[in-house]
């Protein structure tokens, strides 16, 4: 039973971010680290291994040459070896183009379960899970608390309205998992020496078999402004008064906005 | 081909909020793009309750189907029946369940996609987006690419349209063809648990009392519901809270939990970490209750109050149940 799990390489949270001239994210100077919400992605492969369901566990992204950096840490927290796609035609690529490159990769990798964060960091759109899915003619099974793998099919518990369901698939499957599968491990001091020795490997386009062409410049969508949000009048504050106090100005505020 | 296409998701017999939201919000566009609102129905309650959306605006309804199984199963005929209608948008709410569908549209049918926008209107011949970016620092605006396939795909906030209520309009309801033979149709429930009874559906709330770690646990969260049932509103919470135990994870706000846009949200005893502020950063009046008076919370709360939570938000309750006299 083999695993890939895809990440994605963003700017740290909570990083002073801007964009360039041409509405892309400027890279310069902002600290790179895997999406913390693929980390748990990372974990439930883990998990799956220690378990002896898991066989193997491959990481595969897809970014600049940097995003290697991200896949050695990965391949220190667990796990055999990496894939990076990179190629000067996919900056800029937007959730359709990251699919098409990702379902490309995939194909070539084979794996039982495709593996992801329920959402990238920077993004937030969890559009291409669903996208890798369809280009890959496999189900979806979507924000996981929890994968489990048994006679050739995978089962996530995902939360309902009112509860949660258990959602099952024959493998092969694309899933994504939620930060309740737990605590991403740290990297060991061990694990990170082990990394360095595995097999880590670049492609381009051309390897997986992608024609530049056919991904329209590597999106479908373009940014064409970008405004700092409406000023705000400055946060009213109360402090420093007794409880009944606070909550009669609290009221009146409320009710000057007719929300009470 | 400027008709305006809006999922329309159906459970327990009733049209979800998002569904009337995107009725609305789908009228509107197809008003300034000279088109139709055409819903794509799926869910428990569909094929009864379809026309009924003509009340928001929708000129037609699609049912893709009415059972009661995971929203992504409905994919293929939703691919299908897009392919028929073509359009210039289809909007899907930002929830799971509509991530998934149109995702699974963008890689089916190499649409382009948006989201989750806080706007969308049509501008130029095309669908226009505002997105908030950069952690809330940015607003940004998109457009499809000239010569993109169509609809682009927008996912789009709760609350961002408002239900139109004085509607009396009947849409004209069809059926999608053919039974669903897509691979992801062989995703299937075969489990289903309930939990508690309390969990109320954040997304249709327009009044949101969250709570934090400083709530303490259940007596606090008590008090917070007390404060939600006196607005009319939900009680949501922090992940620190529900991880806690002390609240089901339906109820997390936050870059894991739900994306809410209420018109009103009250944090108690919540921080405003990052991963919070990504879920309730377009709500349009922000008041935060915190003892800290430097919790980060304080740097986007419209109304600060600083102090013990445990006394403010009954006093509060109780302010606002005089007012209201009852």
């Amino acid at each position: 039973m083999k695993i890939v799990v895809c990440i994605k390489q963003v700017p740290a949270t909570g990083a002073d971010k801007r964009y360039t001239a041409d509405y892309r994210l400027d890279r310069t100077g902002v600290e790179a680290i895997i999406n913390p919400l693929d980390e748990y992605a990372i974990e439930q492969a883990l998990k799956l291994v220690d378990a002896g369901v898991a066989d193997s566990v491959t990481y595969l992204s897809m970014g600049p040459e940097s995003a290697a950096e991200a896949l050695r840490r990965a391949l220190a927290m667990g796990g055999d070896d990496a894939v990076l796609v990179t190629d000067g035609a996919l900056a800029g690529a937007d959730e359709w183009a990251t699919a098409v490159v990702l379902a490309a990769a995939l194909a070539r990798l084979a794996p039982d379960v495709a593996l992801m964060g329920m959402a990238s960091d920077d993004a937030r759109g969890s559009l291409v899970p669903g996208a890798v899915a369809a280009k890959r003619g496999l189900p979806l099974l979507s924000y996981g608390a929890e994968l489990t793998i048994a006679d050739g099919a995978a089962r996530i518990r995902r939360l309902s309205a009112t509860g949660f369901d258990w959602i099952e698939a024959p493998l092969p499957v694309v899933a994504t998992v939620t930060d309740q599968v737990g605590e991403p491990r740290y990297a060991s001091l061990k694990g990170i020496m082990a990394a360095k020795r595995k097999p880590l490997e670049t492609l381009s386009l051309a390897d997986i078999g992608v024609d530049p062409a056919a991904l329209r410049g590597g999106a479908l969508t373009r940014v064409t402004d970008s405004r700092a949000p409406e000023a705000k009048p400055p946060t009213e504050r109360i402090e420093n008064v007794a409880a009944a106090e606070a909550a009669t100005r609290v009221a009146d505020w409320l009710a000057a906005r007719k929300l009470i | 081909m400027s008709d305006i296409l809006f999922l329309a998701e159906f459970s327990a017999g009733r049209p979800a909020r998002s569904a009337l939201e995107l009725a609305t919000g789908a009228a509107e566009l197809a008003a300034a793009s000279a088109g139709s609102a055409v819903g794509l129905a799926y869910g428990s309650g569909a094929a009864a309750g379809a026309a009924a959306l003509g009340a928001q605006g929708a000129a037609r309804v699609v049912l893709l189907g009415d059972e009661d199984r995971p929203a992504v199963t409905y994919a293929g005929a939703l691919a299908a029946a897009v392919r028929d209608t073509g359009g210039l948008a289809l909007l899907a709410p930002a929830t799971p369940n509509g991530r998934d569908l149109a995702a699974a549209l963008v890689g089916l049918l190499d649409l382009p996609a948006f989201g989750p926008v806080r706007a969308v209107r049509v501008a130029g011949g095309a669908v226009e987006t505002e997105q908030a970016t950069l952690q809330g620092s940015a607003i940004t605006t998109s457009r499809p690419v000239d010569g993109a396939p169509t609809p682009a795909v927008v996912l789009v906030l709760p609350n961002t349209f408002t239900p139109a209520e004085d509607g009396s309009g009947t849409a004209d309801v069809s059926t999608a063809g053919a039974s669903d033979a897509s691979p992801f149709a062989r995703a299937k429930v075969v489990e289903s648990h309930e939990a508690d009874a309390r969990v109320a559906n954040l997304d249709e709330a327009t009044v949101i009392v969250a709570g934090g770690r400083g709530t303490g646990g259940d007596a606090g969260f008590a008090l917070l519901r007390d404060l939600a049932a006196v607005l009319g509103g939900a009680v949501g919470a922090s992940r620190a809270a529900a991880d806690a135990g002390w609240i089901e994870y339906q109820l997390q706000i936050g870059q894991t939990g739900k994306v809410v846009k209420p018109q009103l949200y009250i944090g108690a005893g919540i921080s405003g970490a990052i991963q919070h502020r990504v879920g309730m950063q377009t709500a349009e009046h922000v008041v935060a209750i915190n003892r800290d008076p430097d919790a980060p919370i304080g740097e986007f709360a419209d109304l600060y109050v600083v102090g013990d939570l445990f006394q403010i938000v009954p006093a509060l309750t109780e302010e606002i149940r005089r007012r209201k006299g009852s």
